[in-house]
C-alpha cells in the first residue's frame, strides 16, 4: 500500500498568500496525475473549497471529530496525498495538535510522509515562527516559502538574521513564489476556477469560457515558474517515493 | 479558414521609417482586401493615426488594460489583416509581454499569422533588439526591412541572413511630399496619369514587394 502523504500549508498571519500556494499545489498534483484530497480549515468560509470544490472539504481542526475525519482516514483512503490549508496564525497550534495525537511520531518513524509549507510574511515575526515550527519538524520536510504574489518585500529581514533562523531547521528548503500580474490574479478570483482551468479557458463546469488571452498567458507563465520550483524540490518524488522517514525505519 | 496576418512594424530606434512602412502596408492591404485594422502605439513620433484616421486606433502596452485591449484583438482570426505601428519606446515591453503570454504559439493555434517587419539600422540598440527577436520569434516570421533612406549602405551581417524587404530611397523633395498628412499612396496611383514618375514607380515596387511577401508566407504555411 502507498505510504500516505500529508502536506500542511500554513502561515503566521493572514494575507501572505497561503491559500494561493495551496491552490498551486493542487493544480500541480492534478497536472501530474497524483490523486489528492484537500482540507480547508477556514471554517465556515472555505476559500480553498471555492476553487477546488470536488476535492476539498471544510473542517475545523480544533474539533476532535474533524481531526478524526482527516487523520483516521489517512491509511485507508485513496487519494494518498492530503493537503491541509491551515488557518492563518494557527500553524504552530496545528502542529502541536499533530504532536499530541502521535502524528509527528508516525511521520518520524516513516509511516507517513509529512511536509510543511510555511508561507513567510515580511515581518520579523515570521522568523520567530520558523524557530517555533522547528521544534515540530523532526522527520518532516520543511519548506520555507517566500511569496511575492502580493508584491511583498522582505526588506525587513537582515540577511544574516534570516540565515541564522533558516539554518536551525535541518533540511529546510527555500522556495520562491513569483509575483503574478494583479489583474490576472483578480480575474481568476472572479472566475472561481483553479489556475489550470483558467489557463485552459474553462469555466467551473468545464464549459468553454472567454477569459482574456493576455491574462491567461500571464497565469500560464507564472504557474510554469511556480511549478518549476516544485520540480526543483522534487515534489512528485516526495509524494511518490516516500523516502522521508526511511531514516527512522532503518 | 485562411490565416489572418498581423504585421508588426517595429524597431527599437526612432525615426527609421516605421510609420511610413506601416502606412504603405496598411494602404496596400486596404486596396487588396478592402479592410484592414491598424494600431498606433506611438508616443513621441509622427503617428499613423494622423495619416490614416479612418482605419487606425491608438493602443498602448504600458499597463495591463492596454495590453488586453490590443492583444485580445490581435489574436482573433477574423480575416481582417492587422498592422501595428510599434513605437520605439514600446519595443521592449511589447515583445517581453508577447513572450510571456505565448503570443506566437497561441496565434499559430488560432490561425493568426504574425509577421515582424523589423526596420533595420546599424546601431547597437537595433542589433540587440534584432538578436532578442531571433531568440523569441521563428525565423520564418521575421522580415528585415532595409529602408535605403536610413541605412544608406549594406545591412548589418546579422540581419542579412533571412527574409529582406527593400524600400528604395526617395529624393528628399519626394519624401517631404509623401510626408504630408493628406497624402495617400493608393490615391496617387489612381490619380497620377503619368505612371513613369519616380514616385509612381516607387509605390508600385513596394506594393509588388508586399504581394510577393504575402505569397511567400502563404506558400510557407501550406
Amino acid at each position: 500500500m502507498t505510504k500516505p502523504v500529508v502536506i500542511v500549508v500554513g502561515a503566521d498571519k493572514g494575507g501572505v498568500g497561503k491559500t494561493t500556494v495551496s491552490r498551486t499545489l493542487l493544480d500541480y498534483f492534478s497536472a501530474n496525475n497524483v490523486p489528492t484530497r484537500a482540507f480547508d480549515t477556514e471554517s465556515p468560509r472555505g476559500t480553498l473549497k471555492r476553487f477546488h470544490p470536488d476535492i476539498t472539504e471544510i473542517v475545523d481542526m480544533t474539533t476532535t471529530s474533524d481531526q478524526m475525519k482527516i487523520f483516521d482516514t489517512l491509511n485507508s483512503s485513496s487519494p494518498s496525498v492530503t493537503v491541509i490549508d491551515v488557518r492563518a496564525g494557527l500553524l504552530s497550534p496545528a502542529l502541536a495538535s499533530l504532536r499530541d495525537i502521535g502524528f509527528l511520531d508516525a511521520a518520524k518513524s516513516g509511516q507517513i510522509t509529512f511536509a510543511v509549507f510555511h508561507i513567510l510574511g515580511p515581518s520579523i515575526a515570521s522568523l520567530d515562527e520558523i524557530a517555533e515550527t522547528a521544534n515540530f519538524m523532526q522527520g518532516a520536510k520543511y519548506f520555507l516559502v517566500k511569496n511575492f504574489i502580493n508584491n511583498t518585500s522582505f526588506f525587513e529581514w537582515d540577511q544574516a538574521t534570516y540565515n541564522s533562523y533558516f539554518h536551525r531547521i535541518k533540511d529546510a528548503t527555500e522556495l520562491t513564489i513569483p509575483k503574478l500580474n494583479e489583474m490576472a490574479y483578480e480575474q481568476v478570483e472572479v472566475a472561481s476556477v483553479p489556475f489550470l482551468k483558467f489557463v485552459a479557458n474553462k469555466g467551473v463546469r468545464d464549459e468553454a469560457a472567454n477569459y482574456s488571452f493576455v491574462l491567461r498567458g500571464y497565469v500560464r507563465h507564472w504557474l510554469a515558474n511556480v511549478w518549476s520550483e516544485f520540480d526543483r524540490i522534487k515534489l512528485t518524488d516526495l509524494v511518490g517515493s516516500g523516502k522521508l522517514g526511511d531514516r527512522g525505519e532503518k | 479558414m485562411p490565416h489572418t496576418p498581423v504585421y508588426i512594424v517595429c524597431s527599437p530606434r526612432p525615426l527609421v521609417g516605421k510609420t511610413m512602412m506601416a502606412r504603405l502596408m496598411s494602404e496596400f492591404l486596404l486596396l487588396k482586401q478592402g479592410a484592414v485594422a491598424a494600431f498606433d502605439i506611438n508616443l513621441k513620433e509622427p503617428s499613423l493615426l494622423e495619416y490614416l484616421p479612418a482605419i487606425t486606433e491608438t493602443a498602448e502596452v504600458d499597463d495591463t488594460f492596454g495590453k488586453m485591449a490590443l492583444m485580445d484583438r490581435l489574436i482573433v482570426n477574423d480575416g481582417i489583416a492587422k498592422v501595428i505601428d510599434l513605437g520605439f519606446h514600446a519595443f521592449d515591453e511589447f515583445f517581453k509581454m508577447s513572450d510571456e503570454i505565448g503570443f506566437m504559439k497561441e496565434a499559430a493555434r488560432r490561425g493568426v499569422a504574425p509577421v515582424i517587419l523589423f526596420v533595420a539600422d546599424t546601431d547597437r540598440a537595433s542589433a540587440r533588439g534584432f538578436a532578442m527577436l531571433q531568440q523569441q520569434i521563428p525565423a520564418t516570421a521575421i522580415v528585415v526591412v532595409d529602408n535605403e533612406f536610413v541605412l544608406r549602405g549594406e545591412l548589418p551581417p546579422a540581419m542579412a541572413g533571412g527574409r529582406i524587404l527593400r524600400i528604395g530611397a526617395l529624393p528628399v523633395f519626394l519624401k517631404t511630399y509623401i510626408s504630408r498628412l493628406k497624402f495617400s499612396f493608393t490615391d496617387y496611383l489612381r490619380h497620377e496619369k503619368d505612371s513613369s514618375t519616380e514616385l509612381h514607380q516607387w509605390i508600385r515596387r513596394n506594393y509588388t514587394s508586399f504581394r510577393e511577401l504575402e505569397l511567400s508566407l502563404l506558400l510557407q504555411r501550406s
